[in-house]
């Protein structure tokens, strides 16, 4: 990296070759303004605001795409400038339907700043008043064209982050719009995934989320927080706008960010919404058909009374969400595990187990048996084992699509169901059995393993031999035609960097699990960080959970229970049979922070929890990441802190509890040794 | 020295400039010691007298409003735009997406709440509708653009003051607004 140093206004500025003159301005807090450059997304100089002189240059420059060369003298300030730059404002108000007095986001523009900054107090030029579309079909969204500067922020983020490639542009000069699709409306593509990335970059009141015009705009905000999002294993980080005292609006945190600073439709609108929900507000004791409010000590002392003897019976129980934090689960385990010796599970505990002990074949050779999510976009070969991201994790699906259409990478699908990249994958094998049966994986890396040795020269043609073998048995087992399988494992083989994203449905068998390991092994895929799966994991802090709560066998399905402790965030809903697994046991204490149903119905006592936002703690993410959940709004009268809930129970029961220590969740899958040195499990 | 004198005029707009103007509160006391008020829209003069200052608060919709900017300007040594409706047209160009006639048609005919069988439209009684509603600006010399909606109540005085002082003031970026 050849250092350069430039002369801004002056003053020495100091960048790195490759550098535009922007970012070499901004490096070191010199102010350029602009409006369609977007930190994190290819700068295109479309709205000339970025406009500076160079000297020993006739013309004037777009900072943002110009490359700064080393010596380069640079004025971002003078009265030439600015003249140009306001009449370009001028003519972007004068052009479209600007008319701030009944914009939604007045106040939170851009378009706004620049003019108020540029002194720009009347408009030299004939308005158009040409009429434009307020595309109002999607549920979520707005794109009102009256408000566009066609500065493409949407259009770019749409397919280099999303990479859903949903928006561009139609028709030419000022007539020009964006448009969804081949120019269908927003509410009617096909690809849009709903995700609001094109809201949260839009300089201009163009494409707004209808719910925040009564949430309120950025400028009416208390605060902002960064946390994290509990809603998927990705964890992405989030900023919450707080408003009296609610989440008014939840962004991502920023272009430059391998995630790009997206967000999906869950933690988009779910998030904020949660603020609004029914609560439950006090401890309440079930009466026949209906519940009565307690107070904490009655209903604390009322499940002690019940814990006690069936704790003793070791018929009693704990089911918890793995969108605790670690530190929320360490509690947990150190009260119902090494207190009272009894089973814990999370609710996702059967998926979770299913790749934990896959995964453990690995782990024990000091392996991280996975890699963040985001090495995806580094990868040239994605082979899907059973996964639909954009049900179970959105933003790795936007990651599999960039990907594949921005840097050329392959695709490979293998599943029971349709191709969720259906159009983008190279090879797609469905097959009933694959995500259950160890067979085609084993198969395939059969495959690969033969297909390496005869590479080496001593036993080539031997290896050849076999190598034919394992691709006919492969073709017969995936039930594909020889020239399908030859070209799965050529493209595997060939792959530089593969990686293998396994869907949750992969982890009913283990042994699947493990021989997608094995499989990552033999097509070395190897990144820094760990060998190149990606476990599409349930929650938030589901690695969290693997590491504290999720018991080593499943016992909530078979197990009779007097007592069952169930912890809900009340963010995802539960599955069938852990509900029929909490109406089964005799008691249940059920502590969530919202009204949900089901689960409260099945209460005997319902205790209130704190929600997502208003506790702090850790996730461990498939992004590899330890990352920090804050609390956004300082948590509502009446709750109790979940080790304080613990200590009273303990007290009554006279038990001692260890303060619990809280396990880092990173430490369980640390990579100690190198993945290019990992063993195969089946060997 | 007799005091330097203020005509203040409402064209098409709401009356949110004025009011804004009145928001000064007590400080008026102080603005009336410097200057002269003498046409406003809570004055009711006729005529509009010569004076140093002519406020136009409004877009410029009709022939009456067309006359009166062109009148006051005659009158006026600085004309100072008020408002969004004066400065950019403001509101009042939601029309100019149509024809006037549909204008018309929709208020005196259309309109859930008019009772009109005949269908009349006024014509004489009430001054044509220009084409379009525009800027103050495209009809008048204007010297002193105020944006906002409305612009607030110091930035309204603080203009008047610059003005008083001898000065052709420009809103800094700390007082404009567009909202």
């Amino acid at each position: 990296m050849k250092e350069i140093i430039l002369n801004f206004d002056g003053k020495e500025c100091k960048g790195i070759l490759g550098d535009t003159i922007l970012e070499v301005a901004q490096k070191n807090d010199v102010y350029i303004p602009t409006l369609c450059y977007l930190k994190g997304l290819s700068p295109i100089g479309a709205c000339r605001m970025c406009v500076v002189e160079v000297e020993k240059n006739p013309k004037l420059l777009t900072s943002c795409t110009t490359p700064a060369v080393d010596g380069m003298v640079v004025h971002t300030k003078s009265e030439k400038l600015n003249k140009y730059r306001k009449q370009i404002l001028e003519l972007l108000f004068a052009g479209r339907n600007h008319f701030c007095m009944y914009c939604s986001q007045s106040g939170d523009c851009e378009l706004q700043r620049l003019a108020i900054e540029h002194g720009m107090d009347s408009v030299r030029y004939p308005y158009l008043y040409a009429p434009f579309e307020n595309d109002a079909t999607h549920p979520d969204l707005m794109m009102d064209h009256n408000r566009c500067v066609l500065c493409l922020r949407c259009i770019r983020v749409c397919a280099e982050k999303v990479g859903a490639h949903t928006l561009d542009l139609q028709k030419r000069g000022w007539a020009a719009t964006v448009c969804a699709d081949l120019g269908q409306k927003l509410g009617e593509s096909s690809t849009c995934v709903s995700c609001g990335a094109c809201a949260q970059v839009c300089p201009t009141g163009t494409i707004t989320i209808r719910e925040l015009a009564y949430r309120g705009r950025r400028k009416d905000c208390d605060d902002i927080v960064e946390s994290v999002c509990p809603l998927c294993s990705v964890g992405c980080k989030i900023k919450a706008y707080v408003r009296t005292g609610s989440i008014a609006r939840v962004e991502g945190t920023g272009t430059e960010s391998p995630d790009g600073g997206q967000l999906c439709h869950m933690g988009r609108w779910w998030l904020p919404e949660s603020t609004e929900r029914d609560r439950v507000a006090v401890p309440m004791i079930r009466e026949g058909a209906h519940f009565r409010e307690a107070s904490w000590d009655e209903a604390l002392s009322l499940i002690a009374e019940k814990l006690g003897p069936a704790a003793k019976q070791g018929k009693a129980g704990a089911l918890v969400s793995s969108l605790c934090t670690d530190e929320e689960l360490s509690i947990f385990s150190a009260f119902y595990r090494d207190a009272l010796k009894l089973e814990i599970d999370t609710f996702d505990g059967d998926i979770l187990r299913g790749f934990v002990k896959g995964f453990e074949p690995f782990r024990v050779q000091g392996v991280r048996p996975f890699t963040g999510a985001h090495n995806i976009l580094e990868s040239d070969l994605v082979v899907n084992l059973c996964a639909d991201p954009q049900d179970e994790a959105p933003v790795v699906a936007s990651y599999v699509r960039v990907a594949v259409l921005r840097n050329n990478a392959k695709l490979i699908f293998a599943g029971d169901s349709t191709d969720p990249f259906d159009g983008l994958t190279d090879v797609s094998v469905r097959l009933d059995g694959t995500c259950k049966r160890t067979e085609f994986l084993k198969s395939l890396t059969a495959c690969l393993v033969s297909l390496a040795e005869s590479k080496v020269e001593l036993n080539g043609l031997t290896a050849m031999d076999s190598y034919a073998k394992a691709l006919e048995e492969f073709a017969e087992v995936g039930k594909i035609s020889l020239e399908t399988a030859e070209e799965i494992v050529k493209l595997i083989a060939s792959a530089e960097k593969p990686v293998f994203v396994l869907g949750k449905g992969l982890a009913k068998n283990s042994e699947v699990v493990a021989a997608a390991g094995d499989l990552a092994i033999a097509a070395r895929a190897f990144f820094a960080d760990g060998l190149g799966l990606v476990p599409l994991l349930s929650s938030g802090n589901s690695l969290g959970a693997v590491n504290t709560c999720v018991a080593d066998q499943p016992w909530l399905r078979t197990k009779e229970l007097d007592f069952l402790y169930v912890y809900s965030t009340g963010m995802i809903p539960e599955d069938e049979d852990s509900l029929a697994a909490i109406s089964r046991s005799g008691f249940s204490v059920i502590q969530t922070p919202y009204l949900v149903r089901p689960l409260v119905n099945l209460a005997d006592v319902l205790l209130p929890a704190p929600a997502w936002f208003e506790r702090s703690g850790h996730f461990c993410t498939i992004e590899g990441e330890r990352r920090r959940l804050n609390v956004i709004v300082p948590p509502q009268a009446n709750l109790k802190g979940l080790s304080s809930v613990f200590d009273a129970i303990a007290k009554d029961l006279g038990i001692r509890v260890e303060r619990p220590e809280t396990a880092p969740c990173e430490e369980f899958f640390v990579s100690k040794v190198s993945p290019e040195l990992a063993k195969m499990a089946a060997l | 020295m007799s005091k330097p004198k203020l005509a203040t005029v409402w064209l098409e707009a709401c009356a949110g400039c004025h009011m804004s103007f009145l928001d000064i509160d007590e400080r008026i006391v102080e603005l009336l010691d410097k200057v002269e008020v003498t046409a406003t829209p809570i004055t009711d003069f006729k005529e509009i007298p010569q004076v140093d200052i002519g406020v136009i608060d409004g877009a410029i919709g009709n022939e009456e409003e067309l006359h009166i900017a062109k009148e006051l300007r005659k009158k006026a040594k600085i004309i100072v735009a008020w408002g969004d409706c004066a400065v950019f047209g403001g509101i009042n160009t939601m029309r100019n997406f149509m024809p006037a006639s549909e204008v018309l048609e929709g208020g005196y005919i259309h309109t859930a709440s008019t009772v009109n069988p005949d269908g009349v439209i006024p014509k004489g009684e009430v001054p044509a509708l220009l084409p379009k509603a525009i800027p103050a600006d495209n009809v008048v010399k204007v010297d002193v653009y105020v944006p906002g909606c409305p612009p607030d109540a110091d930035t309204i005085l603080y203009v008047f003051q610059e003005l008083l002082e001898g000065r052709m003031p420009k809103i800094p970026s700390d007082m404009m607004r567009y909202d």
